[in-house]
């Protein structure tokens, strides 16, 4: 839910800029604190994981356009430097392929790594308190998806003056094109129907972002669960418990 | 996802005008549909960009299949609508936002294999940042091999069925984790062979 499916052209400049000059800092950052023989050693592991949170992209929960991230998975296997890197290369495929626009490259990779990254600490700190790996990861994963649905609500709110003006933008331009009339004529009840209702985005965004949180954790619970099973060194646990 | 497979044997297999263009101008091009769509805020603006994308998306022999993938990003803007507070002329700029967008994306990978993208990328972009795509669009291509392989797998367990919520989400975690696993094992491997070849932390790629 975090992944911010806007088109290029909604968000105004300054923010989806400042969004890749942050991204392009903290990731540069994070390249800096890795060292260069294990940023090459791993970078075919990056590759794989960015593959296949873009692969789970693509598996649609139907009714509510829901699609997993797998960037908490990713996260706790790669690490928090590797996993901003891989997040970054999977909203570029992503965009390249008309899912969230291009322009907001660098927000969606600040959001999305919220989740990699977060979910990485969280996890590491609940396996350390509970001893639980299905509980671990489960509010590993919910916590850091609730995080980065409202960094994403965030980065919407600081748009809305820009909304606004989108708004009433109607019958500016170069040919006048009027299709709604009838709204020119403004009566003092409806003058709150032409803002942009934060909240009313946000009552459909977080009971759809509830059922994916939940989701997204049930399924990352089971893949952890999977992977514990077959190979638990890549979860990298038994350092944890010493 | 398989599209993207088949969005690659087109932008390979083809030939029309398109196709035979250089990368760096239509990624040029690509920019400047972005920069029409970034400043332009009136509907015929927009609207004229869309027509002019549909022709060429049309004219430069891209199967019709494909169109429905310029589709897909509707899903996501009808959000906006909520945000606005049902104003036609703002869901129309949206909407048409939108299209523009996703058809001029879906008309450069179209017509322009991913290598070559990514190597005008990398000319502008840090090596370690294009060589990771590299690596992530030659991943896409094992991992989907393995995918349609744990398919087969998952349909002889009883598949994905809706009446079974807990099953099929188990039998989903499960072909994500076969899907996990089988991708990190490929990726020592390719890790091993890169080595092999010489890597030195830089992929030299063919130019156009």
């Amino acid at each position: 839910m975090s992944h911010i499916h806007f088109p290029d052209g909604v968000l105004p400049f300054w923010l989806w800029a400042s969004g890749f000059i942050v991204a392009i800092l903290v990731g540069g950052l994070f390249l800096r604190l890795t060292k260069k023989e294990e940023l090459t050693r791993r970078l075919p592991l990056l590759g794989m994981m960015a593959a296949v949170m873009v692969l789970g992209a693509s598996v649609e929960i139907v009714p509510i356009a829901y699609h997993v991230n797998l960037t908490v998975i990713s996260g706790i296997l790669l690490g928090p430097s590797l996993i901003f890197l891989a997040t970054f290369v999977v909203n570029v495929i992503l965009a390249l392929f008309g899912h969230g626009g291009i322009t907001v490259i660098g927000l969606n990779t600040l959001t999305l790594s919220i989740e990699g990254i977060l979910g990485y600490f969280l996890f590491r700190l609940f396996w350390r308190v509970i001893k639980r790996l299905t509980l671990a990861t489960f509010l590993a994963t919910f916590i850091a998806l609730l995080f980065s649905t409202f960094a994403m609500i965030g980065v919407v709110s600081l748009g809305t003056s820009h909304y606004e003006e989108l708004i009433h933008q109607e019958g500016k331009g170069i040919f006048e094109f009027h299709l709604s009339k009838e709204k020119e004529e403004h009566h003092p009840g409806e003058v709150d129907e032409e803002k942009v209702n934060l909240r009313r985005f946000m009552a459909i965004v977080l009971p759809l972002g509830f059922i994916g949180w939940v989701l997204e954790g049930v399924i990352t619970l089971l893949i952890c669960r999977y992977i514990y099973r077959l190979r638990p060194d890549l979860l990298h646990l038994e350092k944890e418990t010493l | 996802m398989i599209q993207l497979s088949y969005l690659d044997y087109i932008a390979v297999e083809r030939k029309s005008f398109l196709h035979r263009l250089s990368p760096k101008l239509k990624i040029i091009g690509m920019l400047l549909v972005l920069f029409v769509i970034v400043t332009v805020r009136n509907l015929p603006g927009l609207f004229l960009l869309y027509l002019i994308l549909l022709t060429l998306f049309f004219t430069a022999r891209i199967p019709a299949k494909i169109f429905p993938l310029t589709l897909y990003p509707l899903i996501f803007a009808i959000l906006f609508i909520f945000l606005s507070g049902f104003q036609i002329f703002f869901i129309l700029l949206i909407f048409l936002k939108v299209l523009c967008g996703s058809t001029g994306v879906i008309l450069l990978l179209a017509s322009t294999p991913y290598p070559s993208v990514f190597s005008v990328l990398g000319r502008v972009l840090p090596s370690i940042f294009v060589m990771a795509l590299f690596l992530t669009y030659r991943s896409i291509f094992i991992l989907l091999t393995v995918l349609e392989d744990t398919q087969h797998a998952l349909y002889l367990r009883g598949g994905v069925q809706w009446k079974h919520p807990w099953r099929s989400l188990i039998n989903i975690a499960n072909a994500f984790g076969h899907l996990i696993i089988k991708g990190i094992d490929a990726s020592e491997k390719m890790y091993e062979s890169m080595m092999l070849r010489g890597f030195k932390g830089k992929i030299h790629y063919r130019r156009e």
